[in-house]
């Protein structure tokens, strides 16, 4: 017993180290997948403030920027009021049919912090359950994609972008479908796979969102095709983009919820039951 | 002696709300270079700091750093190698007389080759640990290693500066 408290009294140091770094470890590992789960529940009213203070300056410092943007967004929304547009004949009105029924609602809502140099990026909202927003909601910025709802506290919420080694989403690229992923590095690139070898991609075309599931409407921007490989064997193109959010000024977003997720998921569930199948 | 500690704690929160507010919000080259100087608060502590001491601040300030930064346990486990390794450095570093006693480690005393040294290894060993646990993949290793250097460079550089601007009383004679 007393060589025991000896040597732990020699090695505490060295014990003391280990404990702690076994405990850090631990912690890495366990919250790897999630580990901003942890960061909302724990922090975010703390550090929540501090980078609403934080963002609080750094906007008023580019106030100039967020006005040019702004009045951009409103002069392309008054082009769509009704008065704009001549009637020449009732049956051909270009007039923008508000008489459908409403599937997207947009919430507004505010980044305040934003990382963009890591392998695993997120951006924070200052709207959270509360709010109204809730898990794998899609984030947009003006017309162009910015991400997915990750998770929520009462007044903050976590966003997944594209620039996450993590982030998937279908894409359409001229009619074809493939996968939009980021392999890391620059924050201004991603890649999109699956999209067959016959398909005839340039330089320049518009990447946009399918409208498939309930993230995001269809034909949001996500970026335009900047290389596309032509030498690979394999019989899909490996295409890169270039992202058309900007993630260093990203500012104002819009967070959209779909209002007829579970009428479409009730139907598709019942379908699978008559079917006997399971949809992932 | 009360003093020391106040003076100490309010480095390492200083250091800890410039890196989240400031630091981090700077990208250099896509992100390539990407400076941690909140570890300047671990380097700073005074020589007689007793070991254990400094594991336990080296933790404190990597769990608060992961607060705000994310993942939990990253900054955590790179600061706990860091101030397990800060005593060791010192000890292989000390000069023959021994250090003076109250005396914290900055160029005016320890003069700019003694400090380059001290803060390069140490910054090195803090920045491969960081780096190499948030990627954990070995594909990019060298993507990583260049990562890794460019960032200690760009740390060194801003502690170097920074006790330039901040303690300018004296400048040491090398």
């Amino acid at each position: 017993m007393r060589n025991i408290l000896a040597l732990i009294q020699r090695f505490y140091v060295t014990l003391a180290f280990m404990g702690l770094l076994a405990l850090s470890l631990f912690m890495l590992f366990s919250s790897n997948n999630y580990h901003r789960s942890a960061f909302v529940e724990h922090s975010s009213d703390l550090v929540g403030k501090v980078y609403n203070q934080r963002d609080k300056l750094a906007q008023y410092l580019r106030l100039g920027e967020i006005n040019d943007h702004l009045a951009l967004e409103n002069a392309r929304l008054r082009a769509r009021l009704p008065e704009n547009y001549l009637l020449r004949d009732t049956s051909t009105g270009d007039m923008l049919d508000t008489a459908g029924v409403l599937r997207y609602r947009f919430r507004p809502a505010r980044v305040i912090n934003a990382t963009i140099n890591r392998d695993m990026n997120y951006l924070t909202l200052d709207r959270g359950s509360e709010q109204g927003i809730q898990k794998d909601m899609g984030v947009i910025a003006g017309q162009s994609v910015v991400g997915i709802v990750t998770s929520t506290s009462d007044n903050f919420s976590i966003v997944m972008p594209v620039i996450h080694s993590n982030f998937r989403t279908p894409v359409r690229i001229k009619g074809f479908f493939g996968q939009l992923t980021w392999p890391g590095g620059s924050p201004q690139r991603a890649q999109v796979d699956d999209i067959p070898k016959h398909a005839r991609i340039m330089p320049g075309d518009t990447v946009t969102t399918t409208g498939f599931g309930f993230t995001f409407p269809a034909g949001q921007l996500i970026g335009f095709v900047e290389e596309v490989d032509m030498l690979s064997k394999e019989s899909f193109h490996v295409i890169t983009i270039r992202l058309s959010t900007d993630y260093r000024k990203v500012n104002y977003v819009e967070v959209i919820s779909d209002l007829m997720r579970q009428e479409i998921e009730t139907l598709q569930l019942r379908q699978d039951s008559i079917d006997g199948t399971d949809r992932p | 002696m009360a003093l020391i500690v106040l003076n100490n704690l309010l480095r390492i929160l200083f250091l800890i709300l410039l890196q989240a507010l400031v630091v981090s919000k700077i990208l250099l080259l896509d992100g390539l270079i990407l400076p941690w100087i909140y570890i300047f608060a671990i380097l700073m502590l005074p020589f007689e700091t007793p070991r254990w001491l400094v594991l336990v601040i080296a933790f404190g300030t990597g769990l608060v750093m992961d607060y705000f930064t994310g993942p939990m346990g990253l900054h955590t486990t790179a600061c706990v190698v860091l101030g397990y390794m800060q005593p060791l450095i010192q000890r292989l570093l000390a000069p023959r007389e021994g250090y003076e006693i109250n005396e914290r480690p900055t160029i005016q005393k320890m003069g700019l080759p003694w400090y380059l040294t001290y803060g390069t290894i140490l910054t090195l060993i803090h920045h491969v640990v960081l780096f190499f646990l948030e990627v954990l993949r070995l594909h990019d290793f060298f993507y990583t290693l260049i990562h890794v250097l460019l960032s200690v460079m760009a740390t060194m550089v801003l502690m170097v500066l920074g006790q330039y601007l901040i303690y300018n009383s004296k400048p040491a004679d090398l």
